[in-house]
């Protein structure tokens, strides 16, 4: 699903992102990026959405060589990677409907549909009642929500998320998380980066970790404190 | 107070009928027109008056080309005669413009018919002509030429024939101030196309720093809809869009202008004289594909505007 072989990246001559980074992600797979500040996370994920281009190697994402990716080919290629932002970068002017719907139009959703998808996305994230609230009225963890939301509107098969929980207190971070394992659990890979390693820890997914621009070790998979699954997911959450 | 802010700058039915993409660059083009209206209206006002700095040229040197169409249509040569002269020598030019097929149509003014005339035309100067002891208007023949005879060279040598005929004083034909008042005419719509060529070029530029300057307030919004996978062709519609829509007003603002200025001109003209200057200059209102044209270079500059802001807006000079 994502590959990165000896993947380096420089912005000037004294500016080092990412340095020989390898590393693999499968199909389906659920993956926490992980490192200090500064240590390249947002860099990856830049570098998955074609935001930026390698300075040398090569990244394939699901069987497409980026570097061979055309400009024309760019906006279908990002229809299929559902984003989210620490900052959860809401249109605040519009309602959350609006916010979906202006999404579904750019992709070119019939009008018809908008109500339809945008209920049933925001059911998945339990908002389904707040359509027409701006983003300003809702909880820093409820605007996440929504952010999810626009990202599984078009079914991605992969979702990257740079530091979702990071403006989030734990009882909304695990409300957030809970969201990412349903995506999972549905088929979505999903990669994520964060630095809360208590949240790593009881997840319990596979960590790459980054330090410096550099691949650290890959620590195994371990049991997760929590099972694989919805229902219970929530009883982890309210611990 | 900014949910306040943020509800009048949302059109009221956005969130009742989801739109379709080109709905969108509609609804987006005149929501940000709405919203940033004082920078828009610097926009518009400027390709009004680069339009409107075009269109009285245009409108002037229409009126003036016009004019000259019609006197050239019908290029009068007078033959001036002495004021004593005899019947005879009358009688004698007469022969000569009759002989002549293409001096064949022709009017006699005696020195009576002469001075009404100029009494009729020049009716302020009437007191003057009543203090005068005589008449001092010579009896004269009044010729009709067409352009094409008098822009012939065998036509000069029938007219230096016709000086030296017996009772002639003078032969004057208005057809080089008809040439002199064409070349005017031409000069004013090439200066009028200049002008409003360089205003609206800078109209133009002005469009794109409006253009610019929302797409910096709408970097986030973009930034959105490039990574949701919107295509370049969708996240700039609007601000064409918006251009064109900026270029449109301004050009219909522009015709507006001059037709209020051309309807105003036509009402100052009270006078005999100034209503004669005034005639001249605002006889007619420029035909409306002339209008439509100016419009057109409204959306024109617009867009030209527009494609300036964008063609610097792409991801990668985004970064």
């Amino acid at each position: 699903m994502i590959d990165f072989y000896h993947v380096t990246k420089r912005f000037d001559r004294y500016s080092i992102a990412l340095h020989d980074v390898t590393f693999h992600a499968d199909k389906g797979e659920f993956v926490f990026l992980t490192g200090p500040s500064g240590a390249g996370k947002s860099t990856i994920l830049k570098l998955i959405l074609r935001q930026l281009l390698p300075s040398e190697g090569q990244i394939v994402v699901n069987g497409r060589n980026l570097a061979t990716l055309k400009r024309a080919q760019l906006p279908l290629f990002r229809r299929e990677i559902g984003m989210v932002f620490q900052d959860f970068k809401l249109i605040e002017r519009m309602t959350i409907f609006e916010n979906l719907s202006f999404v579904m139009t750019v992709l070119g959703v019939p009008p018809r549909d908008h109500k339809k998808k945008a209920y049933a996305v925001l059911r998945a994230v339990n908002l389904h009642h707040r359509l027409n609230a701006y983003p300003p009225q809702l909880s820093g963890g409820e605007q996440q929500r929504v952010a999810i939301a626009r990202a599984l509107i078009n079914d991605p098969y992969l979702i990257i998320a740079d530091e979702p929980t990071g403006n989030l207190d734990p009882d909304l971070s695990a409300d957030v998380m809970q969201i990412f394992i349903e995506a999972n659990l549905r088929g979505s890979t999903v990669l994520l980066a964060t630095h809360d390693r208590e949240m790593i820890r009881r997840t319990g997914r596979r960590v790459v970790h980054l330090e410096k621009g550099r691949v650290g070790e890959e620590r195994p998979q371990q049991a997760p404190e929590v099972p694989d699954s919805p229902s219970t997911f929530m009883q982890w959450g309210s611990l | 107070m900014a949910g306040a802010r943020r509800r009048r700058d949302a059109t009221p039915d956005a969130g009742e009928r989801p739109l379709g993409v080109y709905g969108y660059f509609v609804h987006e083009a005149l929501r940000r027109l709405w919203v940033y209206r004082r920078t828009s209206m610097v926009a518009v006002g400027m390709i009004a008056i680069a339009l409107l700095t075009l269109g009285t040229f245009l409108l002037i040197s229409g009126n003036l080309n016009r004019a000259v169409d019609r006197w050239q249509g019908r290029s009068q040569l007078s033959v001036f005669l002495d004021r004593d002269a005899t019947p005879a020598q009358i009688a004698g030019v007469r022969e000569f413009l009759t002989r002549e097929p293409s001096l064949a149509k022709f009017e006699f003014v005696s020195r009576e018919a002469a001075y009404e005339k100029f009494k009729r035309h020049f009716a302020q100067l009437a007191p003057v002509l009543a203090e005068l002891e005589q008449n001092p208007f010579p009896p004269s023949f009044e010729v009709q030429v067409t352009s094409r005879d008098a822009a012939s060279a065998p036509f000069t040598t029938l007219l230096a024939r016709l000086r030296v005929v017996d009772g002639v004083d003078d032969v004057q034909l208005d057809w080089e101030w008809v040439a002199r008042l064409r070349r005017i005419a031409n000069v004013l719509s090439i200066v009028g196309l200049v002008a409003g060529g360089i205003l609206a070029v800078a109209a133009a530029f002005t469009i794109a720093n409006v253009i610019r300057l929302t797409m910096f307030l709408y970097r986030e919004e973009i930034d959105i809809m490039r990574l949701v996978g919107a295509k370049e062709t969708t996240i700039r519609g609007p601000f064409l869009l918006e251009g064109f829509f900026q270029g449109m007003c301004g050009g219909l603002l522009a015709v507006g202008m001059l037709y209020g200025i051309f309807r105003g001109a036509r009402a100052l003209a009270t006078g005999p004289s100034s209503a004669l200057l005034w005639d001249f200059l605002f006889s007619e209102f420029l035909p409306w594909p002339t209008s439509l044209a100016l419009v057109a270079g409204g959306i024109l500059a617009g867009l030209f505007g527009s494609w300036i802001s964008l063609r610097e807006s792409s991801e990668e000079s985004a970064g």
